[in-house]
């Protein structure tokens, strides 16, 4: 099967749409500035923001001002839209002609904020029993059905075959990619909706600013100057389908996808490896899907967050996998912001139109040279283009790259869709049964019910004997309790002093990553935040691979932890958290 | 001084999540990263938020903190001449 991109849609700091972004682009325009929007305190921090309020963004996505609203969940709506218009036409002439495409389309979006801005606005109205119907939306699965409830009106679609939330932070929109093209090549949908969306939140902000990765001038990627990053946000969706139905319904096609890895670097939960072993792994791990040489890829669109590890970590990954040839890079974060869950969508939106108008962006203000790094692009060049590689890597050494072809590739199918074997499954409800499996100090950063879950994960390792090829998490809030400490301690100290563990420990892939880095585990590791879908997400994720020859076996996580201060909440609409430590063993059938 | 290396001890074990640590258990002169106490980047920045909340010092560059932090000692010398509560 070959995959077509037949429709983009982008919105970030450099433009509200494709043809902005683009125009933003060939320009050398950076849309990173003073802060107007968030309203935190840090506005010595440059940011890219996206330039309107929620409530300009309400209007222009048209929704009423008072229905409650992640930003995130509006910055993908418009993005969405966008994608699918390109697509299909505008929501009146998609409806005149239905192709079939239409009735089954999979949408999987990234996110890791997801409602955390409502949760910051409200957080005493909450506890006064105010503003109770944005409760759920903290969420990242809601925030991403948000958009898809949004959509399915919008343009009267059928029911999602699946709607999957990967939160993997800032490599969860290739992932996203990923699972959209797996479902495609195992024949569960006919097209899929993918990438990821993002708003800046005072959490995050200041999340980054305790790990004193934060450039307080606008960043400079591969610099030698280089000091932080910058945070940015916005949203980008690619819709892909397989090129015969895009052919037969006469669709312009825009790009192929060429192929794409996830690994796990398995070495820090905030740093990447001297080596760059996870990023070496995946962009190897995509060139060799693809069928393609290093001397094939014509253009990479680098992570490269103008951190000084990141930026030193990716160049000698890149050394390793290029050699002497190295192609046409650049980081295009100088122009966007580091979108965080949302680059890896905005980022493959870039390089489709890279592919489309044949160009090469530029990696902005970079001047100085320095010892290991990479040497990118510092002005944006015509050329053709035939194959680009696009790299995201998130906490946890989370690290995805995918590759976007002018031409048709051939992705290997699979008809018959496998259903894992079950090894062995356990569940951690003793607390004596952590001691053995979890040491004093490996626990120190470990909240109790984190402890549980990496103990389930050693033992079902241990006693089936298998070196799982994937680990995925399946987490309706998440690592909640570091989560709330960050986001209380941030409300009540206003934003200052602040401890970094907690945030470093916040995201909803913590659990996967750090198994992963535990065991030191290299292969596939993901996490699906979507209610009391999340495993169904989780176990789409590993059939379709196992079904694909992918991966021969898993480890399923199922992760959730009892929060006072979020229970306090939640019972306002009388709901509330609960432990679930449970971890699985899979293995495939063949 | 010695009531402020104790102090600070303390303080570290709190700061770090050294659950089952006493005072006694860190040495005063001993390396805190590389060997030590195993300590990463993470928890450097845990040490200048400590020095931070608890002594109103601030570290614009966490590359300071390399020298500082050598040792309990070191870092106690440090806060000593630059504290501000």
């Amino acid at each position: 099967m070959r995959i077509a991109i037949t429709g983009i849609g982008v919105v970030s700091a450099i433009g509200m749409n494709c043809a902005e972004t683009l125009q933003s682009l060939l320009d050398e325009r950076s849309g990173i500035g003073t802060m107007h929007i968030l309203g935190s305190r840090h506005t010595e921090l440059p940011v890219g923001e996206v330039p309107l309020s929620d409530a300009q963004l309400k209007q222009l996505a048209g929704i009423p001002a008072d229905e409650p609203m992640p930003r995130t969940s509006l910055l993908g709506i418009i993005a969405a839209r966008e994608a699918l218009q390109q697509a299909f036409g505008s929501p009146s002439s998609a409806f005149d002609f239905r192709p079939s495409t239409f009735d089954s389309i999979a949408f999987i979006s990234g996110t890791t904020v997801g409602g955390m801005d409502l949760t910051e606005q409200h957080w005493q109205d909450y506890h006064e029993g105010k503003a109770t119907e944005c409760i759920p939306l903290h969420e990242a699965g809601e925030s991403t059905n948000a958009i898809a409830r949004h959509l399915a009106f919008t343009f009267h679609l059928s029911p999602f075959t699946l709607i999957a939330t990967p939160s993997t932070a800032c490599s969860s929109a290739l992932n996203a990619i990923m699972l959209g093209a797996n479902l495609l090549r195992t024949g569960q949908t006919k097209a899929t909706l993918v990438g990821g969306a993002e708003s800046l939140s005072l959490f995050h902000l200041n999340g980054f600013n305790t790990l004193m990765i934060l450039d307080h001038e606008p960043c400079r990627p591969f610099d030698a100057t280089r000091n932080g990053l910058n945070l940015g946000e916005g949203a980008g969706y690619l819709l892909l389908e397989n090129e015969e139905d895009a052919i037969a319904r006469g669709a312009t096609i825009l790009g192929y996808i060429g192929g794409y890895a996830n690994t796990c670097d398995a070495y820090h939960q905030t740093a990447s490896s001297d080596n760059g072993e996870g990023a070496y792994l995946a962009m190897s791990k995509a060139l060799n899907m693809a069928g393609l040489q290093p001397a094939d890829i014509d253009y990479v669109n680098a992570h490269g967050t103008a951190t000084p590890n990141n930026d030193l970590s990716e160049s000698a990954a890149l050394r390793r996998v290029f050699g002497d040839k190295m192609p046409a890079v650049s980081s295009t974060k100088a122009f966007t912001g580091h979108t965080t869950s949302a680059s890896g969508g905005i980022e493959a939106v870039i390089c489709a139109l890279a592919i489309q108008h044949g160009f090469i962006p530029a990696n902005l203000n970079w001047s100085h040279t320095a010892e290991g790094l990479i040497q990118p692009v510092i002005h944006t060049g015509h050329r053709p283009l035939s194959h680009v590689l696009c790299n995201a890597f998130g906490f946890g050494g989370n690290e995805s790259s995918l590759i976007i072809s002018a031409k048709g590739i051939e992705l290997s199918e699979a008809t018959m869709i496998q259903l894992p074997n079950e090894q062995i499954n356990v569940q951690m409800v003793n607390d004596e049964m952590v001691n053995g499996f979890v040491s004093p100090a490996e626990a120190r950063r470990m909240t109790p019910q984190t402890r549980r879950i990496v103990a389930a994960a050693r033992r079902a390792i241990a006693e089936s004997g298998v070196t799982p090829e994937a680990i995925v998490c399946a987490t309706q809030w998440g690592c909640m309790a570091q989560s709330m400490q960050f986001l209380q301690d941030m409300l009540a100290r206003n934003e200052q002093q602040l401890k970094p563990t907690p945030f470093m420990q916040s995201t909803h892939n913590t659990v996967a990553s750090t198994i992963a880095i535990l065991t030191a585990n290299h292969g596939y590791n993901a996490t699906y935040s979507q209610g009391k879908q999340s495993l169904t997400c989780a176990m789409a994720d590993i059939r379709s691979q196992m079904s694909l020859g992918m991966i021969r076996s898993a480890l399923v996580l199922e992760f959730d932890e009892q929060v006072e201060a979020w229970d306090n909440v939640l019972g306002n609409i009388g709901d509330c958290t609960q432990n679930i430590a449970r971890a699985t063993i899979y293995k495939a059938n063949n | 001084m010695e009531q402020l290396i104790e102090q600070l001890k303390q303080q570290i074990i709190e700061a770090l999540n050294f659950e089952d640590m006493t005072p006694e258990d860190i040495n005063t002169d001993a390396p805190l990263f590389g060997e030590g106490l195993g300590l990463d980047s993470i928890d450097a920045l845990e040490l200048i938020m400590l020095m931070d909340r608890e002594y109103g010092i601030k570290l614009a560059d966490p590359k300071q903190g390399k020298a500082i932090f050598a040792s309990v000692r070191t870092m106690a010398e440090y806060i000593q001449a630059n504290r501000t509560k």
